[in-house]
């Protein structure tokens, strides 16, 4: 094929064959052999879409689907790649632990980063989690403040997010100070917040009803005065995000166990084990002696003498079921962060149906989101445990590393690209756009046009079939390559 | 510096995609003919809505991933022995002969054609194979069995076909591995009470799958009708004495595919048995409230299938809400199998010097670091290390990826 | 006419399971042109009324499944313009639901195949196929 192309100076080529799907990128790299733009192609898929999808002759098909291609192969035109410098600056939103290992395994990895955390200390919800697993927070924290290349930025919030991928302008409130600085791509880890859900209960949470976070700092004390006889955990009843809960559950109702004692109930509705090594501490906090009852409805929980009842309806026993505890550890419910509806409006990237970062669209998980450079981590995007939240950390790095670690991308220049003589500036484009990559810019002559990032376009062509001045030329799949191919219909 | 990474299933590739997109040039090595493991077989559950079961993320990772310029598929291939250190691993890797050459062959079927074999020993595996090409079968060949038939080879247009060709060994060097073979599908035959390949009705969970990608549609093999009272069993082969752990992803595949059964046939009723619903992760809560309202969910644990009156199915359950054993007919039955350390894991862990788990998993060496092992600069990625989902899976193979990137940065300053 | 149906395949989903549906022989009224774009919502009004204008007797729009479109909401604006297009249809006299906007991931061949049966069923119907 490269020779035919050299010998022949032939300029366009169309391969009548199979699916572009697996070997558009071989007969590319062929024309390109040749010294031609490998977007000088068409393929029609004779094979998969003609050939072995009907019975009996087709070949009437194949040669219209080759006219077709013919069609919108005259009115290709070359694209060019190009490459562009990119900030290798990251900016990493939040100081709890996934915040502060991404920063840690990023600097590792030479790319210097700044970490922006809005409380005046980092850890985050880490410290809760130190009990469960024996680690400590300090050495995290020591590492990141150790690191040359880890700029810490505490009692800090983001409030403007300018510019694209390679280069977002970040305006920054440092304490009474305004920054401003440039990072190539900025991962968000802004964690979660609990509530204790009181609304079903006669009792707000005090002495005897607690949340899980004062459970955990009464076991680290190291000997409370006048040990609970009964305590009884109420989680899951609220709604589905009950990972952490019960990871927590599992966890202190065996170290109650262990360093008081106590008899121990659990009410729940579903035990939540699909975490790793979840269904072992469940195993095991059974094996100790923990009570376990499952309710498909709320307890209902009323004071009693300075004790707390707890009554339900029990689904092993299918009767009522009362229980008179000395302390319960009430539900809690996980919730995004205050300020991420305000931030991810800033943004433009959606939230998803429960108010978390990240779209629940399939395609963007683990850790991406509809814009190219900026990533979401742990806690941020829903009910992730302890191991799904390194996994995610990892993730990120290997994503970042990808993009910036060379300083510079390639990509294809222009390919979709507004015409500033036709465009009227009316912002529809700039509206639609999924992926946030087109701006208002000046050109020459001053006026003001919308211009496409070729860095962060994603090549879709919703902005060029929208714009009501006709000012979008998708090269590929521009208007008259498209009907190009329709004129061929029928047309022997 | 190079990466081996054993094992094409979607945690295997999301592993080298995050490698080759870095700049380093990774060889996949894969047992079977065809790329994606598991997760290339199960179906769509969506019903015009997505369900985000994360199915047909496999496809397009696994176009990237061939496609890639970085990356060197090596399919019909295992590891034989691995030697050095990280930074400088030397593994010699074993090819399959590969009579019909995936790159020649354009999947004509003129071999097929062909083949007097009964059944034909040249066929496709399955229309959704990557590559996608035939593959002539040893055991089925005239040729092996020593009779002179050359018939495909005459036949190929393209000369893709060479009986002469043999194992091929190989030896690379490569500075990080990463270990990305999955896991074993539980075999239900092993709970002989749930009657599994004893009844024709009583399928797995796996097999629903395929029937969807395959038919479209659900039938049952015995009258070819479509079934009407469809019974899911829950937690088969995970949670009890043999598998301590939950595998994370049958909750969900079986309330979607009751679900997208209910849509499809709306008077068809579907029961559910279980001991606790995972419901909880991204992207579920919203479809739970529906599915609540369309599936009959019972807390029980079925005890026995036996068969009932002409095809029909007996399930003997005890249902914990009323604390009795009870009984009820359906004309299917779907056990939800979890997931398995594979059977064969002993032997890579021996070549490599890794450790397994209680539960047969590849045993990670800090809790803090789910892809380290005893090995450095072994890594484990997906399933293989525990249950895991698409989407978990794809996470975990990129953070693979990016613990053998930090352990060969580190190395090379 | 001659009864061509005209589908706009996005390349993400409905054109790979075009693809699968041939590698499994799962045969297809042979009237379908297939034409690859890059999203469903690249699909503008003046291609789908231009394919009625060369003779198409219907129009499909094929995109990712609702909540997994790769472009977030391309696959709803392409419904709204297809929505769009019925209307103008009908207008001009053609009867209405000779387009259609239907979600395909890349793995639903059935569903594919469903989808171009039943459409090429209708137009059968009002007798303008060959
Ligand atoms: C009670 C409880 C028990 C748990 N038990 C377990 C368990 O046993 N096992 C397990 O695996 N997991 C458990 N988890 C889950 C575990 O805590 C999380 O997976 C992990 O902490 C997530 O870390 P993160 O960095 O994402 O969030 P966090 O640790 O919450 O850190 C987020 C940080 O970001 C900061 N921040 C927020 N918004 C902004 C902003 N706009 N700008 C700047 N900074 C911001 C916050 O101040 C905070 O410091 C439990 C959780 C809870 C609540
Ligand atoms: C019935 C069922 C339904 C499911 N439904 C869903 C769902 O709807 N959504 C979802 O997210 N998940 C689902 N899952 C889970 C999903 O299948 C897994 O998460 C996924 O397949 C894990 O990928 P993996 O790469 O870890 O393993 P695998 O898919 O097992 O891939 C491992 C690969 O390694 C190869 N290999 C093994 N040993 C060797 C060796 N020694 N040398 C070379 N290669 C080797 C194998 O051939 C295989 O290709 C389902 C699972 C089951 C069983
Ligand atoms: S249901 Fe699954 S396969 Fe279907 S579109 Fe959604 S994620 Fe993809
Ligand atoms: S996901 Fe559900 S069925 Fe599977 S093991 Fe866990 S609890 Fe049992």
């Amino acid at each position: 094929m490269t020779s035919c192309i050299r010998d022949k100076n032939i300029d366009r080529v169309v391969v009548a064959a199979c699916s572009p799907e697996f070997k558009e990128h071989v007969f590319q790299q062929a024309l390109e052999n040749a010294g031609l733009n490998g977007h000088l192609l068409s393929v029609a898929n004779i094979r998969e879409q003609c050939a072995w999808a009907h019975e009996g002759d087709v070949t009437e098909k194949a040669l219209e689907l080759i006219r077709m291609a013919v069609n919108r192969t005259r009115l290709l035109q070359p694209v060019e790649e190009k490459e562009l410098s990119v900030n290798k600056g990251v900016l990493v939103v939040g100081g709890g632990f996934s915040a502060l290992n991404s920063a840690i395994q990023l600097s590792q990895l030479g790319l210097p980063t700044t970490l922006l955390e809005r409380e005046s200390t980092l850890g985050g919800r880490i410290r809760e989690l130190e009990n469960m697993y024996g680690f400590k927070t300090g050495p995290m924290i020591e590492a990141a403040e150790g690191a040359k290349n880890i700029d810490i930025l505490t009692s800090a919030e983001v409030l403007e997010v300018e510019g694209k991928i390679g280069n977002f302008m970040v305006r920054i409130r440092k304490g009474a100070e305004e920054i401003s600085r440039s990072f190539g791509a900025i991962v968000f880890a802004t964690g979660y917040e609990t509530e204790v859900t009181d609304q079903d209960f006669q009792l707000k949470p005090g002495v005897n009803i607690i949340s899980q976070e004062r459970l955990a700092q009464m076991l680290q004390a190291s000997s409370p005065k006048g040990r609970p006889q009964t305590v009884g955990f109420i989680f899951d009843f609220y709604d589905e995000n009950s990972r952490f809960p019960t990871l927590a559950t599992l966890s202190n109702a065996l170290a109650i166990k262990q360093k008081w004692g106590s008899e121990v109930y659990v009410l729940c509705r579903d035990v939540k084990v699909d975490s790793e090594g979840a269904d072992q501490l469940y195993r095991e906090a059974r094996e100790h002696g923990v009570v376990f009852s499952k309710f498909e409805e709320k307890p209902r929980i009323s004071a009693d003498d300075g004790r707390v009842k707890v009554e339900a309806k029990d689904v092993f026993l299918g009767e009522d079921m009362t229980l008179i505890c000395d302390l319960v550890v009430a539900e809690e419910r996980i919730l995004p962060p205050a300020g991420t509806k305000d931030l991810s409006f800033l943004l433009s990237i959606r939230t998803d149906s429960q108010g978390f970062y990240q779209d629940e669209n399939v395609h963007l998980y683990p850790v991406a989101s509809e814009r190219k450079g900026i990533f979401f981590i742990g806690g941020c995007r829903g009910d992730l445990d302890f191991q799904r939240a390194l996994a995610d950390v990892s993730s990120v790095v290997m994503n970042v590393y990808g993009l910036l670690s060379s300083g510079k991308v390639v990509v294809e220049a222009e390919k979709v690209k507004v015409d500033p003589q036709k465009c009227v500036a009316c912002l529809t484009c700039i509206r639609v756009c999924p992926h946030s990559a087109i701006q208002l810019a000046r050109t020459e002559g001053e006026k003001e046009v919308a211009e496409i990032s070729d860095l962060a376009c994603d090549a879709c062509g919703v902005c060029a079939a929208i714009c009501p001045a006709k000012a979008i030329k998708f090269e590929g799949y521009s208007d008259e390559q498209i009907l190009a191919q329709i004129e061929a219909l029928g047309a022997p | 510096m190079d990466v081996l990474v054993i094992g094409a299933g979607i945690a295997g590739i999301a592993s080298a995609l995050g490698l080759a997109d870095a700049g380093l040039k990774v060889y996949l090595v894969e047992k079977e003919a065809a790329v994606g493991g598991y997760a290339a077989s199960l179906c769509c559950k969506a019903t015009d809505v997505c369900s985000g079961c994360s199915v047909c993320v496999v496809p397009e990772k696994i176009k990237q991933a061939v496609t890639h310029p970085q990356i060197s598929l090596l399919t019909n291939s295992t590891v034989q022995r691995v030697g050095g250190e990280v930074g400088n691993f030397c593994v010699e890797i074993t090819q399959k002969p590969q009579y019909i050459d995936t790159e020649r062959c354009v999947a004509c079927g003129l071999c097929a054609e062909v083949c007097p074999a009964e059944p034909k020993a040249v066929y496709l595996s399955s229309a959704e194979a990557i590559p996608f090409s035939y593959v002539l079968d040893e055991r089925l060949c005239l040729r092996f069995k020593g009779e002179s038939c050359k018939l495909c080879g005459e036949s190929c247009s393209t000369k893709a076909i060479d009986f002469e060709r043999k194992p091929r060994g190989q030896e690379l060097n490569v500075g990080a591995i990463i270990l990305a073979t999955g896991f074993d599908i539980f075999d239900a035959r092993e709970k002989g009470s749930l009657g599994y390949g004893r009844y024709p009705n009583v399928l797995t969970g796996l097999d629903l799958e395929r029937m969807f990608n395959h038919e479209g549609y659900l039938k049952l093999s015995t009258n070819g009708k479509e079934p009407k009272n469809i019974a899911f069993i829950q937690c088969v082969g995970s949670r009890d004495e043999g598998h301590g752990y939950c595998s994370q992803v049958c909750c969900k595949y079986a309330m979607r595919l009751a679900h997208l059964i209910k849509y499809q046939s709306p008077d068809t009723q579907v029961t559910i048995f279980y001991i606790d619903l995972q419901t909880a992760g991204k992207g579920f809560a919203q479809f739970y409230q529906e599915y609540r309202e369309s599936i009959r969910f019972i807390r029980g644990v079925p005890v026995e299938v036996s068969p009932a009156s002409s095809d029909d199915l007996e399930v003997r359950f005890e249902d914990i809400s009323q604390g009795r054993v009870c009984r009820e007919i359906f004309d299917l039955v779907v056990l939800s199998v979890g997931i398995s350390p594979r059977k064969d894991s002993w032997d890579l862990a021996r070549i490599l010097g890794i450790n397994l788990a209680d539960h047969g998993f590849f045993d990670t060496k800090e809790i803090l670091n789910s892809n380290g092992t005893n090995v450095e600069g072994v890594f484990l990625a997906g399933t293989c290390q525990g249950p895991k989902d698409i989407p978990d899976s794809i996470a975990h193979g990129m953070a693979a990826a990016s613990k053998a990137m930090q352990a060969l940065t580190v190395r090379g300053r | 006419m001659r009864g061509e149906i005209v589908a706009f395949c996005c390349e993400r989903s409905a054109y790979p399971a075009a693809d699968l549906a041939g590698k499994g022989k799962l045969c297809y009224p042979d009237n379908l042109r297939v034409i690859r774009i890059p999203c469903a919502g690249r699909v503008d009004a003046i291609h789908i009324l231009k394919a009625f204008e060369k003779g198409a007797a219907a129009v499909l729009v094929l995109g990712c499944e609702d909540g997994a479109c790769h472009h977030i909401t391309g696959n709803i604006r392409a419904r709204e313009r297809v929505r769009y297009c019925d209307m103008l249809l009908k207008e001009v006299g053609l009867d209405g639901g000779r387009v259609g906007m239907f979600n395909v991931a890349p793995n639903e061949t059935h569903k594919f195949v469903r989808i171009v049966n039943e459409m090429n069923e209708k137009i059968k119907e009002s007798g303008e196929t060959k």
